[in-house]
């Protein structure tokens, strides 16, 4: 089991830890603002917040870079084992989750300025915030479950992907009966298709992060199958 | 962005406390160090790694002029401890051992108290004039030296019958109670178990706060573990000196890299 509260008789390690622990949480910080001012960019048709997110991209990136480097030199200087290995190890998944993120946040944001040119599909952008915002719980709770060893609320976040996959499916459905009534929505209704399937990879990567904490806390991923509710991949055709 | 790195890690603002400058070492026809050039750098842990025979210790030892006592040694170039050539003939090495000081592999305690042992330094350079000095400089020796709560109340009794950490811990104590500016470590842990061995690093790295640690290990992690500059001897020569951190993840020399992953020892 991982001991987190219990200190190395090295303090430079555990400060060392924290050090790679804490660029992790600035990370998740920064994403799950993206997420949300993405999307708020998306409904509210507000250009210059698209491209704050479009450029705070830079930042997250710059902060895997460096996450990357720390987990390397921890793991050359220090030579963690045990718990303090699968630290090292999830530190460098997680950063590479959140990093992923980043670049749908920063997709969604290009995508809502071209959006903002042309006239709204319905409630599809209400859509996207609210799936945004479930997507940022998942975020928020996972890296929360990680700073408190936390595997009942990892659990609970790995169960949560569901919801955001079937409004993926509703949306996809949605999008797709707008096209076929009318041609000229294509375009935007493409756009609006990407932003839900960033959002649903999104939650998929809060469910990583999520099955990552499980690893580090008790050694192994979960086994079971967890509830996954995007069918699309099935669908052939739409019956009205 | 760099905000959290850890602040130990920069110590490129520190200063060179000791250089040396071509330096070469003859035991006899032996060649056992090779023309080395090395700062060392103020209030920095530098660690000497290399295989058996390369000449860390050599170099340690010519850093403190313990080498003095080798009949057959010879030592060429120039060694500085704060821009003064330490090898004058107007130095005395038992002024420059007090302010170079040196712990050996093995705790070696001398067959006296633990107050003794850690007295001994200050009384022969006369550091303390009265009782209640000596009785100060103890006690912040075994305090820097992480040992004070252990020694507190058998201060009187022998230092060899502590166990060997304490041991250790006590000879550093001892080392440091003449307030060096400079400290030699010549494998300090090799003698130690592994929670011996952790907390005497723990205390080389706070003792980085008030001067500068040279050690010399067989020990690649501990060189990793406990220093901020690693320099890497082999056959005689300074194959290579850099940042730790750097030695250990990208070493520039193919033959740095060899050793420290184990292809040659």
């Amino acid at each position: 089991m991982n001991t987190p509260n219990t200190q190395h008789i090295a303090s430079a390690f555990d400060r060392d830890l924290e050090a790679v622990q804490a660029l992790i949480m600035k990370m998740g910080g920064l994403v799950e603002a993206a997420v949300l001012d993405s999307t708020r960019a998306l409904e509210s048709r507000d250009d210059e917040l698209a491209r704050q997110v479009v450029a705070a991209d830079k930042v997250i990136d710059e902060l895997e870079l460096q996450v990357n480097e720390e987990t390397a030199r921890l793991i050359a200087l220090r030579g963690p084992i045990a718990g303090d290995l699968r630290t090292a190890l999830t530190v460098l998944k997680i950063a590479g989750s959140l990093e992923r993120m980043g670049d749908y946040a920063k997709n969604i944001a290009k995508r809502s300025t071209v959006l903002a040119q042309s006239p709204s599909i319905g409630g599809t952008a209400g859509t996207a915030r609210r799936m945004a915002k479930l997507v940022e719980q998942m975020l928020k709770d996972a890296l929360d479950a990680y700073i408190r060893r936390d595997v009942a609320l990892a659990h609970d976040v790995r169960n949560r992907d569901g919801d955001v996959d079937q409004i993926y499916n509703s949306q996809f459905r949605v999008l797709l009966t707008h096209m076929l009534e009318d041609p000229r929505s294509i375009t935007n209704a493409m756009h609006l298709h990407f932003i839900a399937k960033n959002l649903e990879r999104m939650g998929d990567h809060a469910t990583s992060i999520a099955e990552q904490v499980i690893y580090l806390v008790t050694g192994s991923l979960p086994e079971e199958a967890r509830p996954k509710g995007d069918s699309t991949s099935y669908v052939s055709s739409v019956t009205e | 962005m760099n905000d959290m790195r850890p602040v130990e890690r920069i110590v490129d603002a520190n200063t060179a406390k000791m250089t040396a400058r071509g330096v070469q070492v003859h035991y006899g026809d032996t060649h056992a160090l090779k023309d080395v050039d090395v700062d060392i750098l103020d209030k920095t842990v530098t660690a000497f790694i290399g295989p058996s025979g390369c000449g860390k210790s050599t170099f340690l030892r010519c850093l403190n002029r313990m080498n003095d006592t080798v009949a057959i040694a010879r030592v060429g170039g120039r060694i500085e401890l704060d821009g003064e050539n330490i090898y004058d003939k107007r130095v005395d090495p038992v002024q420059l051992r007090a302010r170079v000081g040196m712990v050996f592999q093995k705790p070696n305690p001398f067959p006296k108290s633990i107050y003794d042992n850690v007295a001994y330094g200050p009384r022969i350079h006369g550091l303390a004039s009265t009782k209640a000095e000596l009785d100060e400089i103890v006690e912040k020796s075994l305090r820097k030296a992480a040992l004070w709560n252990e020694a507190k109340d058998r201060l009187q009794q022998p230092g060899t019958g502590m166990s060997g950490g304490q041991q250790q811990r006590l000879c550093i104590a001892r080392a440091i109670a003449t307030g060096p500016e400079v400290l030699l470590m010549d494998e300090p842990c090799s003698a130690l178990d592994p929670i011996a061995t952790a907390q005497v690093e723990e205390l080389i790295d706070e003792l980085r706060s008030q001067f500068s640690v040279v050690i010399v290990t067989h020990s690649m992690q501990q060189a990793a573990r406990v220093s901020q500059r690693t320099a890497f001897f082999h056959l005689g020569n300074l194959v290579e000196y850099g940042e730790t951190g750097q030695i250990f993840t990208n070493p520039t020399d193919p033959r740095t890299e060899s050793y420290i992953t184990g292809r040659i020892g």
